[in-house]
């Protein structure tokens, strides 16, 4: 009992800390969900779940949150696939293995903006090298290529992060069932898919979890790379809820947003841990 | 130790009389830094010491609302582009300026009163002065123009001779001759939704006779003027602009021009000396010139000098401002490459000997016209901006991309209470 308090003193300063810069900040937002105020009305109103309810009336708000899921879906999922392809690869016995190593995690390192700006040159379509092999193809010009070109450069830089994620993950595995899989005459493909991938599966639902709370919140490559264009292709939740607030000045109604932004993460989060847990 | 003490506390005191320092927010460009190089001689004519934080301008707005926000301003003068010349006057965030203008003496006629217009007055009241001018014109190759074999072409195909366009379907339609002819784009183009490309699409709108607001404040781009210049619009950046020209900004159409690739843009008319500049642009050095937007009007753009209500240097920070912008320091900011907003700059002989296109830049800004400026004027941008772009992507039929982008700013004016 003793032991419990002393750590409970020792916990107190730090979730202080977290109670001020992440509760206050949250429970400051849903209050101005609840009303009117905007930067030029700032004696607000109670308005209930007024701004809620104009949410869901707003059709590109809407546009935004399918446009999202199907994003979420590309880059979870292929960042996912292409990390255990590149774990399993670096889990094999290969020469200049720290190489390999840094050269998977170099994407991991560059700041998202930046990563933005490497690849809006080399998917220029006058300039860029990936334009001149596919003879001037103007990728994020297109509104039928523009989504997809931003969701695998995205994917470009999250691999490095789900790699070394599940390459940890394959270095901590118990050997003792790989090796009675292959005792009882297991392929590399069935040892793979019936032992090593099922005692992963924590890890990859962890991962699972990380990512789609990181892609739901995407918002620095569509401000470098498209701006939500063209048209609205590319138009993310994130960019949509920041424009609302920053140039239609309507903090509440971007805070209404941002909460429902919120409760579907948390809804989604929930259903992975479940996965989770029973794997 | 007495003594001390009172040395200290008269030292102190007069520490804080001389040292007033104002702080401001500006955009890091090159005008920023002409500003900066004359400030010493500021401080040392009047005491006030200036500092700039300069930021790039995606983070300029986020900025300065957080400070406008709260109970004193950090900072003591603003530089105020005219997307939020509406915004912060209607928020209720800057001081009028009248009472300091009539204290000082300082005389507005000197300023464009197109300039004054977009960011000078809001409602009435004098909220800023002018700073920058960054109105729209066209940008071509002369050397295109000129060229024999091109000119026996047009000649043939049109029966007319080559020459600058003065509608907008004279410009697009050259813009399209040369795209098929020349070997470059016709036009380099910045189709990026949001700002890019409201304000080139405002350029074709205006040149169409079609405008945002009529005298009453109600809304008519859904014309039929405004649906030729969406028209017009949409081929050009289809079939005469340079590839990528749907997802381009200001940087890439300078890219395009500088290394020869368009015949023409419409853009910034600073623009000119940036691409006359042959260490910079030896393809297009010597062979640009600039004229007036077709149909006569370009888009007015332009920054202004503004002071914040919660600022704790008001008297310094008009000071400051009508320092910088007299007669003597605006001609000296011109000579090393500022864009003016005093007459007097433009007219200036030792001015126009070193910048001889000063002369069109006049004609450009004083025959320039405001989009609809207020409180929400940059979401106003996008709204318009995501409508132009899906039209001009062909994601959207033209009318109904009209129709949309003519309900949203019925919507936004409604919202700032302008519209009932």
């Amino acid at each position: 009992m003793r032991g419990r308090g002393t750590g409970l003193t020792l916990a107190l300063p730090g979730l202080l800390v977290l109670l001020g810069v992440v509760g206050l900040p949250l429970l400051y937002a849903f209050r101005l969900s609840l009303s009117d105020y905007t930067f030029l009305k700032r004696e607000a109103a109670f308005v209930g779940l007024g701004r809620y309810l104009e949410a869901f009336q707003d059709p590109y708000f809407l546009h935004a949150l399918g446009l999202t899921a199907l994003y979420v879906a590309i880059t979870v999922g292929l960042s996912l696939a292409l990390g255990l392809l590149l774990a399993v690869l670096l889990h094999q016995r290969l020469p200049l293995k720290g190489f390999h190593y840094f050269a998977v995690s170099l994407p991991m390192l560059i700041a998202p903006v930046g990563v933005g700006l490497i690849w809006k040159m080399i998917l220029h379509p006058e300039l860029g090298i990936l334009a001149y092999l596919f003879g001037g193809r103007d990728f994020l010009g297109n509104p039928g290529s523009a989504l997809l070109t931003l969701a695998l450069v995205d994917a470009w830089q999250q691999v490095s992060f789900t790699a070394l994620v599940l390459l940890a993950g394959l270095r901590n595995l118990p050997r003792e069932p790989l090796e009675a899989a292959y005792v009882d005459g297991a392929s590399p493909w069935q040892a793979f898919w019936r032992v090593t991938f099922p005692l992963l599966l924590p890890v990859f639902w962890i991962l699972v979890v990380l990512q789609t709370v990181a892609e739901i919140r995407t918002y620095d490559l569509v401000y470098v790379l498209t701006r939500g264009g063209p048209g609205s292709a590319t138009d993310l939740v994130s960019y949509y809820i920041y424009r609302k607030a920053f140039l239609g000045l309507d903090l509440s109604g971007a805070s209404a947003m941002g909460y429902l932004l919120l409760l579907l993460t948390l809804i989604l989060v929930g259903l992975y841990y479940r996965g989770l847990t029973r794997a | 130790m007495k003594r001390i003490f009172a040395v200290l506390v008269v030292l102190l005191g007069l520490a804080l009389a001389q040292g007033v320092v104002l702080r401001a927010l500006m955009e890091d460009v090159p005008e920023t830094r002409i500003i900066e190089e004359l400030l010493p001689r500021f401080e040392k004519e009047t005491g006030i010491r200036v500092e700039f934080e300069k930021v790039q301008y995606a983070a300029m707005h986020d900025k300065l609302v957080a400070q406008l926000l709260a109970p004193q301003s950090g900072y003591d003068f603003l530089q105020v582009d005219f997307l939020w010349a509406g915004e912060f006057p209607a928020a209720g965030w800057l001081e009028p300026l009248e009472p300091y203008l009539k204290a000082s003496g300082f005389d507005l006629s000197p300023y464009y009163p197109s300039m004054l217009d977009l960011v000078g007055y809001y409602q009435g009241t004098l909220y800023m002065i002018p700073m920058y001018s960054y109105a729209m014109g066209l940008l071509y190759r002369k050397d295109l123009l000129a060229r024999k074999d091109l000119q026996d072409r047009h000649r043939t195909q049109f029966k007319k001779p080559l020459a600058l366009p003065k509608t907008l379907e004279e410009y697009v339609n050259l813009s399209l001759f040369m795209a098929r002819n020349a070997g470059v784009a016709g036009a380099a183009m910045q189709g990026q939704r949001g700002d890019p490309n409201f304000m080139e699409f405002s350029n074709y709108l205006f040149a169409a006779g079609g405008d945002y607001l009529d005298k009453n404040g109600r809304v008519i781009l859904n014309s039929s003027q405004g649906e030729k210049a969406l028209s017009l619009y949409a081929r050009n950046i289809r079939q005469g602009a340079q590839k990528g020209a749907l997802n381009a900004n200001l940087d890439d159409t300078f890219r395009v021009m500088c290394q020869g690739g368009a015949f023409s843009m419409i853009t910034y008319w600073w623009m000119l000396p940036q691409l006359d500049d042959a260490k910079q642009c030896p393809k297009a050095a010597g062979r640009v010139a600039l004229s007036p937007a077709p149909g006569g009007a370009g888009v007015n753009g332009g920054w202004g000098w503004a002071i914040p209500k919660n600022s704790a240097n008001k008297e310094a920070a008009w000071r400051f401002i009508s320092w910088v912008e007299s007669k003597a320091i605006v001609k000296e900011r011109t000579l090393k490459g500022h864009a003016p907003t005093r007459k007097d700059a433009f007219r200036d002989p030792e001015v126009l000997k070193k910048y001889p296109y000063y002369k069109e830049a006049e004609r450009i800004i004083a025959g320039a016209k405001k989009v609809p400026i207020f409180a929400y004027t940059a979401e106003m941008e996008d709204v318009v901006g995501r409508e132009i772009s899906l039209a001009a992507s062909g994601q959207k039929v033209i009318k109904q991309a009209l129709q949309d982008a003519d309900k949203g700013l019925e919507g936004l004016l409604r919202k700032a209470g302008l519209l009932r």
